[in-house]
């Protein structure tokens, strides 16, 4: 997200009392502590369980009842609408637009966060879903039969959800960042591409269902249900329940192209931490030889952008895939691929870590921006004052830039930590002998130190 | 233009240490275990 007014790196440190490095070191020594420990005291698989609870029979029918799931999905299609509608006729200048915070601060990291507290808190607020199925319903009452769909290929999985997440960032930070707009991806931009998308996600809806659809393709539905899996509550046949927390990740990777949705997730915010930081110099470098070339500037800029978020896409899909390799060689280690599947879901912790890290304080500065000058202006006309709100200010003493900084070493340490558990876990499914399940982890413990230096040393770069 | 003013090029170095020490330790441990492994079997032999 590297629009001018949502940028994170809003103040540089300046009086860290240890240097920046250091605390990689540090956050080192805490994961090989911690993987010693679980090495020496977890010898059982504990999340293979969710050990659900339901919660008030009550309770429960009343947040599941049709009335509430019309409501939500009511103004759930309206705020889409209305974001649409912002995107197109409101503002151009990008901080007063209701379109570009809703949808990329508010909806893209509000969902992930709050999704990983209470689970997947997304569902019922899903407008595609909800129009879908209330298209369904009034096709079943009408013609007295369900809507007949394809079946989705099974090979396919959430293939679809991984390269449109991928494409959902090429176009805030690619498309965004060089498309000759003085700040970023322009509101009409983002309007126009939630208008397709919405078409695109109808459509897919009507080809396949809209639930086998939400689960493998839909990008939002799959990425927050990721991050969800991490939540403290689930819903089951109109039931709600509480569960073991992180239990419900552990079968989340069994659909095909699950690893490369989270890998997806790391790789683009990596990407969009290193593209103004740690990747400046080989960026720039790039697109001169481009440039020189006779390549149009904004073609050349965007072509490397797209080239370098590739890489970093490959590249975080190798480290994992070496982590694999490695467990590989141990003795007992079921197939490959097996591996690759099994392991994935150890890193949605990483991806949430590496999320907060890179976005909270622009969370929680642009959410004061949403819910003071934008919601009372929102088409940023200058001439609205719906609720009073419009002369309203960010406050961005609020937080200091050495707690900012806390905060992302402390999400990044937690994430990895939470993945090697995780992972040990899984480890001791494979390897019923602890020894050799503690022998197969050591790679994954070099994964683990490996993602976490290296989101400290892209924030430190785009910080410092 | 002393070297020492280009030092922050170079500060990545110091993220990869770590990685450095534990992909060592692991390739150290692993080499150590199979020769462990073949002296056992060499053992057995004899």
């Amino acid at each position: 997200m590297t629009f001018l007014p949502f940028a994170h790196a809003l103040v540089s440190r300046k009086d860290l009392p240890i240097p920046a490095w250091l605390f990689a070191w540090a956050a080192s020594i805490v994961l090989i502590a911690s993987f010693f420990a679980l090495s020496a005291a977890w010898r059982k698989p504990q999340f293979e369980d969710e050990r659900r609870r339901p919660l008030g029979e009550r309770f429960s029918a009343v947040l599941t009842s049709v009335p509430v799931q019309v409501v939500c999905g009511a103004v759930a299609v309206f705020l889409l609408g209305f974001a649409i509608y912002a995107g197109l006729h409101g503002t151009e200048a990008p901080d007063r637009n209701f379109a570009l915070t809703f949808l990329f601060v508010t909806c893209w990291l509000g969902f992930a966060f709050f999704s990983a507290i209470f689970g997947d808190v997304f569902r019922p607020f899903n407008p595609w879903r909800a129009v879908g199925r209330a298209v369904g319903g009034g096709f079943r009452t009408i013609a007295g039969q369900r809507p007949a769909h394809l079946p989705y290929p099974e090979w396919l999985g959430r293939w679809p959800a991984a390269i449109g997440l991928l494409a959902t960032v090429w176009l805030e930070v690619v498309y965004g960042a060089s498309g000759g707009v003085a700040v970023g991806l322009s509101p009409d931009a983002a309007g126009l591409a939630a208008l397709l998308y919405s078409v695109y996600t109808l459509a897919m809806m009507a080809v396949f269902g809209t639930e086998e659809w939400c689960d493998r393709g839909e990008i939002f539905s799959v990425y927050f249900g990721m991050f969800g899996r991490l939540g403290l509550f689930g819903s089951r046949d109109g039931r709600l329940y509480r569960r073991r927390p992180l239990a419900a990740t552990t079968n989340w990777a069994s659909v095909p192209g699950s690893a490369a949705v989270v890998i997806a997730s790391i790789a683009s915010t990596s990407f969009d931490g290193a593209q103004e930081g740690a990747f400046k110099d080989p960026i720039e470098n790039l697109f001169e030889w481009f440039a020189n070339r006779g390549m149009e500037l904004t073609s050349a800029l965007r072509l490397t952008d797209t080239i370098f978020m590739l890489l970093t896409f490959a590249a975080v899909g190798a480290v994992y895939q070496l982590g694999v390799r490695g467990m590989r060689t141990v003795p007992g280690a079921p197939s490959f691929k097996q591996l690759r599947t099994g392991f994935a879901h150890t890193l949605i912790p990483i991806a949430l870590a590496y999320l907060v890290a890179h976005y909270f304080s622009l969370f929680f500065f642009q959410e004061q921006a949403q819910f003071t000058y934008i919601l009372s202006d929102p088409l940023g006309t200058g001439h609205t004052d719906l609720f009073g709100t419009v002369n309203g200010l960010v406050d961005y003493k609020a937080l200091s830039a050495n707690m900012i900084w806390y905060v992302q070493v402390a999400a990044l340490v937690i994430g990895h930590v939470i993945g090697l558990m995780l992972a040990h876990d899984r480890a001791l499914v494979y390897w019923p002998d602890y020894r050799k399940a503690t022998a197969s982890q050591y790679w994954m413990l070099a994964v683990m130190v490996a993602f976490t230096c290296f989101g400290l040393y892209l924030l430190s770069v785009a910080n410092g | 233009m002393l070297p020492v003013a280009h030092v922050g090029h170079y500060l990545w170095t110091l993220y990869v240490i770590p990685i450095l020490i534990v992909v060592g330790a692991i390739i150290r441990n692993t080499v150590a275990q199979r020769r462990l492994a073949r002296e056992d079997a060499e053992e057995e032999v004899r």
